[in-house]
């Protein structure tokens, strides 16, 4: 029987009331010290990923609110460098896995932070929130639509708090647009541009698709490092053999992990635009493509991907080099547009802006979320719904062909193929775990 | 058995090949390969007839398309991946299920007969797509009773066993029964009664109701739980409950304003405004600012009525949310001397009130200076440009402190108002100075670089601002942020130039990007500057500057080591590797070194030559123009002819590129005018010039004297052949092969190269200008410079002058 603190804790649900109930607050007054946040009321967090975002410095935090407590890693070298900046940066040494499972079930671990290639965030998100956790995901959510499902229903079953790492629905300047997102939020509710809307992702409106990412075709095999479990680097992913382009960063241009710079970037860019057009619940209904023919393997680029909801509404996303040429509007509606910049046909937009009530707030603060058990801003919900926009423009790009979507199933229409792209095989018994 | 159906298949196939010869009667064979130089198909037309030709000879053409895989190692697959993968696209696609089973029976066969375990996968990864989708997600047939069950034994667990309790009871029941949710309501772990809330109860009045009755006995937590479902779901029949909470301590207080705000109308807002002046203050105002529904009259009158404790967030709202209603109560709290107030009055004044601003301003204490200017310019924005600047013009001339009103001038942007305060800006006022960063009149600019190299650190700021706002020509841009980076030491401004550096894309700013690497503090964003301009460069970069440079770039990102770094290492090691080739050093061909030709350019060295070198710099073994019009930037031969052959490869790299070949011309003048000619080099099919160009102005004229046949040049990048020809008044120009000027320049102007009565229109050239250069005896060869993006090489010249005459010259 396990009787450390978390698995006491959790064993006895009224136990965490009872530490919780008193505030923060309190604790601090009686200590003197205002920042002071009692031990049980410390979240802690696990790592699965420290190669590339797992191991940046946004995401390299340890303190009082949260403790970065286990790492996890497949390549030995990126495990071992990571747990020496850590003990060199925080003073003490996490736990170090290599089988992510076994982090996941560590009953000292709150908070599991999945930061691999998108292949894993399925079965590892499913796996986390089976075993009672709280999970921070980086974008994208999933690499299927039916990996996101399951996630969504993982997360339901088992309560767990679940957040998405993207940010710009609710912070920072959104890329080469030079704002944030609440005041087009502000603009597009207010019907002042009128409806249906037409939003222009593009590097002619300031976003990059970042198509370095793509893949190599006929990757000669080489031998794998002797630091890296490459099957469990693969796990759910088809064999195919070992060449250093597949892996670490250059992953991203391969079908089998990722969705090149659409699938790295496009959660990014589309996430707040279904947010402001008030698509969180919605799917679109229609992907159209154009694209030079797809490799099976290794991705490829694309010259547009247009997305169609029901109302008319269109996310139109341009391939880098094949972007419209001249001044574009970001947002385009019957009545207004919106520029780069926010620079908007409405006179004194920012006046009217400044008038109209600010959105709904959201919560914003993941750990007061894990605490409070409210729903974070981006959660598994209207996360899903936008990986799953990403994931449709993958599906198209890869079958050559337009589809159709069927928003109350949640499958395309009339395309048996394009359906077997929304549940794929998993390698070995790596499936099992996807529940 | 086996046999006969090896029989059977062995027949099929032949039937299918035998259908197989197309239209154009070509093999199985010829179509694979048909297809496979095709592949991959740039686009769906291309893919289409392709993918038709290979499924009409299915499954022939798959089982040999799949024995032509070959093991990794080979790294040879692509092309034959491509294919496959097309047809199975091809075949799953709506409409075309005829050819299903050929290819389906292909794949099965080339499985088959494939012995490589990889490519076993990738044919079997095909042939899955053109199975059917089996099952939805939770389709299984349940045994509800076994589910209910289940959910007993787990509500008796830990939490997260409570929580899968309810899950398992929604599928058993369809929906959690209300006795069990309200139980779940109150239980002690709040991710029970969260879960239960958020996810299965009913966010209906009535369920609401039978919360509400358990809602004293719940634990502080559980009523905060409780109030963030009942906001979340704006039950507003909750409301007074709500309202009763609005009050309470901290969280619990916090979460009833939250869920007040969100459901909204007369009693949430008054009760809201009301806590605008204790301990809940900073969270009713977040309430209110996002508080639906219009709250002008509510704030007016509160504030007519308010507690002094509530009067610094009723204005700060009021100003916040623009509730011009309320401009007189804020004016008198402005006057007197509250905060708060002369922050919020920019957001309520309209311009009935610019006289009365301008008074106050004129006569305000320094510290009120940049709040009542605030107002002041808000009241005036919405009046026409013109009629901003003749107010603020009047209310100046009446007042005692004129420079106060200098921001307000600058804001109507007007060329009057730059003017008047460039003249006060001469006579050293420093408000002045300041006032012209915010004209957004680009007219501004030479006084902002005046000040700025005077060590005005703003100014600076504000020039840079903007260049990168109105300056569009992308050199002249690239300049002056190459200036501005020499102005100024401080790493902050130098990034910020960098990061809009980067948006000028010529080789220019590409060498000032990678100079500024070496500079610790901004190596990052200047790295971030080469990378991007390396990128979409209008301009050749040279490959040994180009390398060094980004992989400069690549240590800095390495040394920084943050994940976006990894992404940036990524990107310009691709660009490293997709570099272009370079040019190869020429040499004459056997013809030309018979018939006396001379190098004049190689690629290796401009010896032979005179002139702007700068402008005309070596780039991978070209000669790459940046050299602009008009600046004494042109490039000569070091010897002067009289009759030439003169042959050069020229491509062109920006579109519109404009060059020339001056011909017996001496140095520094106009050669189309003072030479004998200028020999027209110009992309003239680009659209810039539609409509307007001359026909002597076309690629190849003899400029303004003689028209060239108007040709259709190679693609940006590629190279074409030229040749000109001039032996006494005979030019001929020759392109690509192609004779395309053929002519005498003493006939073309009847002996007329200037007017003949001395004026300045020539009636005789088809410019009607003076040509008194025309006749000139010899002179030399050159490149003329009109502007960047035009490069040459391979330049080679057969002097045809006479020896005897070039001695006695």
């Amino acid at each position: 029987m396990d009787s450390s603190r978390r698995s006491f804790l959790k064993k006895t649900g009224a136990g965490i009331a009872l530490f919780t109930v008193a505030p923060r607050t309190a604790f601090g007054k009686m200590g003197g010290d205002n920042n002071y946040i009692a031990p049980s009321d410390q979240l802690t967090r696990g790592v699965i990923g420290v190669g590339g975002i797992g191991n940046s410095s946004s995401h390299f935090v340890s303190d009082q609110n949260c403790r970065l407590v286990a790492l996890c890693d497949v390549d030995s070298e990126h495990l071992s460098k990571t747990l020496k900046r850590a003990k060199d940066t925080f003073g003490e040494t996490p736990k170090s896995y290599t089988d992510w499972r076994d982090l996941v079930h560590d009953p000292d671990i709150d908070i599991v932070h999945i930061a691999t290639p998108p292949h894993w965030h399925g079965i590892m998100a499913c796996e986390a929130a089976n075993a009672g956790k709280d999970i921070f995901c980086e974008k994208p959510m999933t690499r299927t639509i039916g990996e996101g499902k399951r996630v969504r229903e993982a997360v339901k079953r088992n309560g767990s708090i679940f957040r998405l790492n993207t940010w710009f629905r609710f912070k920072d300047t959104f890329y080469g647009l030079g704002t944030t997102v609440q005041p087009l939020k502000k603009l597009v509710q207010s019907g002042l541009l009128g409806w249906p809307l037409t939003v222009r992702i593009s590097g002619a409106t300031g976003f990059a698709w970042k198509f370095f990412w793509t893949g190599k075709e006929n990757l000669i095999p080489e031998p794998v490092p002797s630091c890296l479990d490459y099957d469990m680097w693969l796990g759910p992913a088809p064999f195919k053999p070992y060449n250093r382009h597949r892996t670490h960063g250059t992953f991203r241009g391969y079908w089998d992990y990722d969705g090149g710079g659409l699938g790295d970037m496009g959660q990014h860019y589309i996430d707040p635009v279904q947010y402001f057009l008030g698509k969180d619940d919605d799917f679109p209904v229609r992907v159209e493509i154009d694209a030079p023919q797809q490799h099976p393997d290794a991705i490829g680029i694309w010259r547009n991907i247009t997305y169609t909801y029901a109302d008319g509404c269109k996310i139109i996303l341009e391939g880098e080099g094949f972007e419209s040429s001249g001044k574009v509007p970001y947002i385009e509606g019957p009545l207004g547009k919106v520029y780069k910049g926010f620079e908007c046909t409405i006179p004194y937009v920012m006046d009217v802006i400044n008038e109209l009530p600010d959105p709904e707030p959201t919560n914003t603060d993941f750990l007061e979320c894990v605490r409070t058990r409210r729903k974070f801003s981006l959660n598994e919900d209207n996360g899903y719904h936008s990986a799953t926009i990403v994931n449709m423009g993958v599906c198209a790009l890869r079958l050559g062909r337009n589809l159709d979507f069927d928003p109350e199933k949640e499958r395309f229409i009339n395309d048996d193929a394009a359906n077997l792209l929304i549940r794929q095989p998993m390698r070995g018994e790596w499936g099992k775990l996807l529940r | 058995m086996k046999k006969i159906i090896t029989l059977i298949l062995t027949v099929l196939t032949l039937t299918f090949s035998l259908q197989a010869q197309d239209a154009r009667q070509r093999s199985v064979e010829t179509i694979i390969g048909d297809v496979l130089a095709q592949m991959p198909a740039q686009n769906a037309a291309t893919l289409e007839s392709d993918m038709l030709d290979l499924v009409k000879a299915a499954p022939e053409s798959i089982v040999k398309l799949a024995a032509m895989l070959q093991s990794a190692e080979k790294g040879a697959n692509n092309r034959i991946e491509y294919a496959l993968n097309g047809l199975t696209n091809y075949a799953t696609k709506p409409g075309n299920q005829i050819w299903k089973t050929a290819v389906k029976e292909g794949l099965e066969q080339a499985i088959a007969a494939c012995d490589n375990p990889v490519n076993k996968q990738f044919l079997e990864s095909q042939l899955r797509l053109l199975g059917k989708p089996r099952g939805r997600m939770f389709d299984a047939p349940f045994d509800l009773q076994a589910l209910a069950n289940r959910a007993r034994q787990l509500s008796a667990g830990d939490e997260v066993d409570r929580c899968k309790a309810l899950y398992l009871t929604n599928i058993a029941y369809g929906a959690v029964p209300e006795k069990t949710l309200l139980k779940a309501v109150t239980d002690p772990s709040r991710r029970v009664r969260t879960t239960a809330l958020r996810r299965y109860a009913p966010a209906t009045e009535e369920f609401a109701a039978k919360v509400a009755k358990r809602f004293k006995k719940l634990s502080n937590e559980g009523k905060v739980d409780v109030l963030n479902w009942l906001g979340d779901n704006k039950i507003a029949s909750q409301l007074p409950l709500i309202l009763g909470q609005v009050g309470a301590a901290k969280e619990l207080g916090a979460a009833a304003i939250e869920a007040a705000g969100k459901i909204g109308g007369n009693e949430a807002a008054e009760a809201l405004i009301a806590q605008l002046g204790g301990d809940n203050a900073p969270a009713a105002l977040n309430a209110l600012k996002s508080f639906p529904g219009q709250l002008g009259n509510k704030i007016a009158a509160a504030l007519n009525s308010a507690a002094d404790t509530q009067l610094d967030n009723l204005v700060t709202l009021a100003g916040a949310k623009k509730m011009s209603g309320s401009a007189d109560k804020v004016f008198e709290l402005a006057a007197q001397g509250n905060e708060s107030a002369l922050k919020a009055l920019s957001g309520v004044v309209k311009p009935t009130h610019i006289s009365r601003l301008a008074t106050l301003l004129d006569q305000a204490k320094a510290s009120e200076v940049a709040d009542y200017t605030r107002a002041l310019s808000a009241a005036l924005k919405t009046l026409a440009p013109a009629e901003q600047y003749t107010t603020v013009r009047k209310i100046i001339s009446g007042a005692s402190n004129k420079a106060r009103f200098y921001p307000v001038l600058a804001l109507s942007g007007t060329d009057e108002a730059v003017n008047d305060l460039v003249a006060a800006a001469r006579e050293g006022s420093a408000e002045a100075v300041k006032a012209l960063g915010k004209t957004g009149n680009y007219k501004a600019a030479p006084a902002l670089l005046d000040a700025a190299r005077k060590g005005n650190a703003d100014a600076l700021k504000d020039y840079i601002r903007f260049v990168d706002n109105f300056e569009k020509d992308v050199d002249r841009k690239c300049d002056a942020f190459a200036n501005a980076l020499a102005i100024s030491q401080d790493p902050a401004v130098q990034s910020n130039v960098l990061a809009k550096l980067a948006n000028t894309p010529t080789a220019k700013a590409f060498a000032v990007a990678g100079s500024y690497i070496d500079k610790p503090e901004i190596a990052i964003p200047a790295a971030e500057a080469a990378k991007k301009i390396a990128a979409k460069c209008v301009d050749d970069l040279d490959a040994g500057t180009k390398k060094d440079i980004l992989n400069k770039a690549i240590q800095a990102f390495q040394a920084r080591g943050m994940a976006d770094d990894g992404y940036a290492v990524d990107e310009i090691k691709k660009m490293l590797s997709e570099m272009k080739d370079v040019s190869p050093i020429f040499t004459l061909s056997d013809e030309e070194k018979k018939a006396g030709f001379e190098m004049l350019f190689d690629g290796s060295n401009l010896d032979k030559w005179t002139g702007n070198k700068d402008g005309y710099r070596i780039t991978n073994n070209e000669i790459y123009v940046t050299a602009g019009y008009g600046n004494g930037g042109n490039l000569y031969t070091e010897k002067q002819y009289r009759d030439f052959v003169f042959r050069f490869e020229f491509s062109f790299v920006r579109p519109g590129a404009n060059n020339g070949v001056g011909v017996r011309t001496p140095h520094g003048v106009d050669a189309a005018y003072d030479g004998m000619c200028e020999v027209q080099v110009l992309d003239h099919n680009d659209p810039i010039y539609a409509g307007w160009l001359k026909d002597y102005q076309v690629h190849g004229s003899v400029y303004g004297v003689i028209p060239a046949k108007r040709i259709t040049h190679k693609p940006l990048g590629e190279w074409n052949c030229e040749e000109i020809r001039v032996q006494g008044d005979h030019v001929t120009v020759t392109v690509n092969g192609e004779v395309i000027l053929d002519g005498d320049i003493r006939e073309a102007c009847q002996g007329h190269n200037v007017a003949p009565d001395g004026g300045k229109v020539n009636p005789y050239t088809v410019d009607h200008r003076n040509h008194p250069g025309m006749f000139n005896e010899t002179g030399y060869i050159g490149f003329l410079g009109h502007g960047p993006g035009v490069k040459f090489r391979n330049v080679r010249v057969l002097d045809l002058t006479p020896v005897k005459k070039a001695k006695r010259r």
